[in-house]
């Protein structure tokens, strides 16, 4: 009997995908392919032809590149932010969803993290930084940070990765050598459990004041100069709070999609969805409060130039963004989630899209009002994207749904081995946690004089 | 047997690749904190952010040596590997 056959396990449909691929797989692969190919040469395009193929111009210098490199970071704190939120404070729900929110941030994470190169001219001028970066630079504060943020979750999605690489090596899943190597020697000893465990318990502290850093010191690459419309205190928790709204969105779409795609409907139930976008709602609700006090606090003080940047956006050129933003952010999640009729999954998946879109609509509305309405005598400054921004937007895109997909391919996106302990440990912890915060009982003596009283 | 060999000699370069891209990082950011000196820039923010960051990334890169180092110790035991039915033993987490 060979090693494959004896595998009838109760998780086989978790690694089913790995070892059976049909052809839509290949056909998806080759599309994504064709679109990063064809954002390839509009990047080899641009560097030949410089910045002058896209749609930036002074005073507009930040356009589409800076937008997605927020956007995409933002996203990345779908992952390891909530999954080591719910671990630590032992949600046990979040048994089938944190493999896929530790991927998301590690894939999303590169791609963001590459953009500040595309709005380079000059890319290889990135050396500098090795040799003349300045360290007072909010921009170095970010290279730190995000360099930091991606070690740390891909540490932390590979660390409890190795109990199931550890059932593909065993399995004879090829390739093999990969799992070989990735498992690191795992044979579920008690030591290595112990060892294991260990590492992830500190990392799952250490991960949540990184992933806030990164965001908080993205922010300041605007708030810290003096720009109408930047220069806000409330840009750091405000970014923050953005991130995490779009990120469980991201989130929900990734896990309605490979639900469908990978018939998971038996670990993906209707209860997970519904407790992530109950958090999506809340989200929704504490972005409208932070968005309602910036705008105000501007409004308020009626600085000339900061009112110049908030007309813009309120009934200028920006308008439509800006009220679509406040639609897709708010009035469509709060519509469709507050209706216990339509808090169903494709009503989810709605408002995800929804948020995801408004998001980046909202990066959209930082980066560019302000530029366009510079504190300088300047007119107004235009920006219209060119396709070189489009195709590599569509390429970033595509980048993120090829990695996944591959990621699906080699390592299962489910992690097996907390939904077996889920099933045999959790029901009898989470009773005992329970019982332990409930009153405890009164003694037997307790009662007895209690009765002796009353008599 | 020469197969066994090749891979823990690529896990060992793994983790010693880790290693190596953490002290890049922390002479990196040391060369700034003496450029900043070199042009009289704001040094104390040079120093402030070397303070935080440099242990993060050592601690990342301790965190995964001590896993390895901690898994390699039992890597021989070959019957106590995962079960046969391809899951692990679930009560991994149980420690006594």
């Amino acid at each position: 009997m060979s090693e494959r056959q004896h595998s009838t396990f109760e998780d086989e449909q978790l690694i089913r995908p790995i070892e059976q691929t049909g052809p839509g797989f290949y056909l998806m692969v080759a599309v994504l392919v064709g679109v990063i190919a064809f954002a390839g040469y509009t990047y080899i395009r641009q560097i030949l032809f410089g910045l002058g193929v896209t749609g930036l111009a002074q005073p507009v210098s930040w356009g589409f590149y800076i937008i997605n490199f927020v956007f995409f970071i933002g996203i990345s704190h779908a992952g390891t932010l909530i999954s080591a939120i719910l671990r630590l404070s032992k949600a046990e729900w979040r048994r089938p969803i944190t493999r896929m929110a530790e991927v998301i941030t590690a894939i999303v994470l590169a791609i963001g993290g590459l953009h500040p190169i595309l709005d380079l001219g000059r890319p290889d001028r990135m050396l500098h930084l090795f040799t003349e970066g300045r360290l007072q630079s909010p921009l170095l504060w970010d290279v730190t940070s995000i360099t930091a943020y991606f070690a740390a979750s891909t540490v932390y999605l590979y660390l409890p990765m190795i109990p199931d690489i550890a059932i593909l090596r065993d399995r004879g899943t090829r390739p093999r050598w990969l799992y070989e190597f990735l498992a690191w020697g795992w044979r579920g000893t008690e030591h290595q459990k112990k060892v294991l465990e260990r590492a992830i318990n500190i990392l799952m502290v250490m991960v949540i004041p990184i992933a806030i850093s990164v965001h908080t010191v993205i922010s300041f690459i605007f708030s810290m100069t003096i720009q109408p419309g930047w220069h806000s205190t409330i840009f750091g928790p405000y970014f923050v709070v953005g991130a995490i709204f779009s990120g469980i969105a991201a989130l929900l779409i990734v896990m309605i999609a490979f639900r469908k795609a990978f018939d998971l409907g038996k670990y993906l139930k209707l209860i997970h969805f519904q407790y992530l976008s109950t958090l999506l709602l809340i989200m929704s609700f504490l972005w409208f409060y932070f968005t309602f006090a910036e705008y105000l606090t501007g409004f308020y003080g009626h600085e000339p130039n900061e009112m110049r940047v908030f007309l813009y956006k309120f009934t200028g050129d920006y308008a439509p963004w800006f009220w679509m933003m406040g639609i897709c952010n708010f009035l469509i999640p709060v519509v469709i989630l507050v209706n216990p009729k339509t808090k169903k999954i494709p009503g989810i998946l709605i408002a995800s899209i929804s948020v995801v879109i408004g998001m980046w609509l909202e990066r959209l509305i930082v980066v560019v009002p302000s530029l366009a309405n510079p504190r300088l005598p300047y007119p107004t400054g235009i920006y219209i994207p060119s396709l070189t921004e489009w195709s590599l937007f569509a390429g970033g895109v595509a980048v993120f749904v090829l990695a996944f997909m591959l990621f699906a391919k080699l390592f299962p996106l489910i992690s097996i081995w907390e939904i077996q302990e889920g099933r045999e440990k959790s029901v009898h912890a989470v009773a005992e946690r329970l019982k332990s915060y409930l009153p405890d009982p009164p003694s037997e003596q307790l009662l007895s004089e209690e009765l002796g009283n009353r008599r | 047997m020469k197969n066994d060999k090749i891979i823990f000699w690529l896990q060992i370069a793994s983790v010693s690749w880790i290693w190596i891209f953490v002290l890049g990082v922390a002479i990196w950011i040391l060369n700034l904190i003496r450029v900043a000196h070199k042009i009289n820039d704001a040094l104390n923010a040079s120093v402030g952010i070397s303070i935080v960051a440099i242990p993060v990334f050592f601690t990342l890169a301790a965190i995964l040596t001590y896993v390895f180092v901690g898994l390699q110790k039992d890597k021989h035991q070959g019957d106590v590997r995962t079960n046969q039915t391809g899951g692990i033993d679930s009560s991994w987490r149980g420690i006594k």
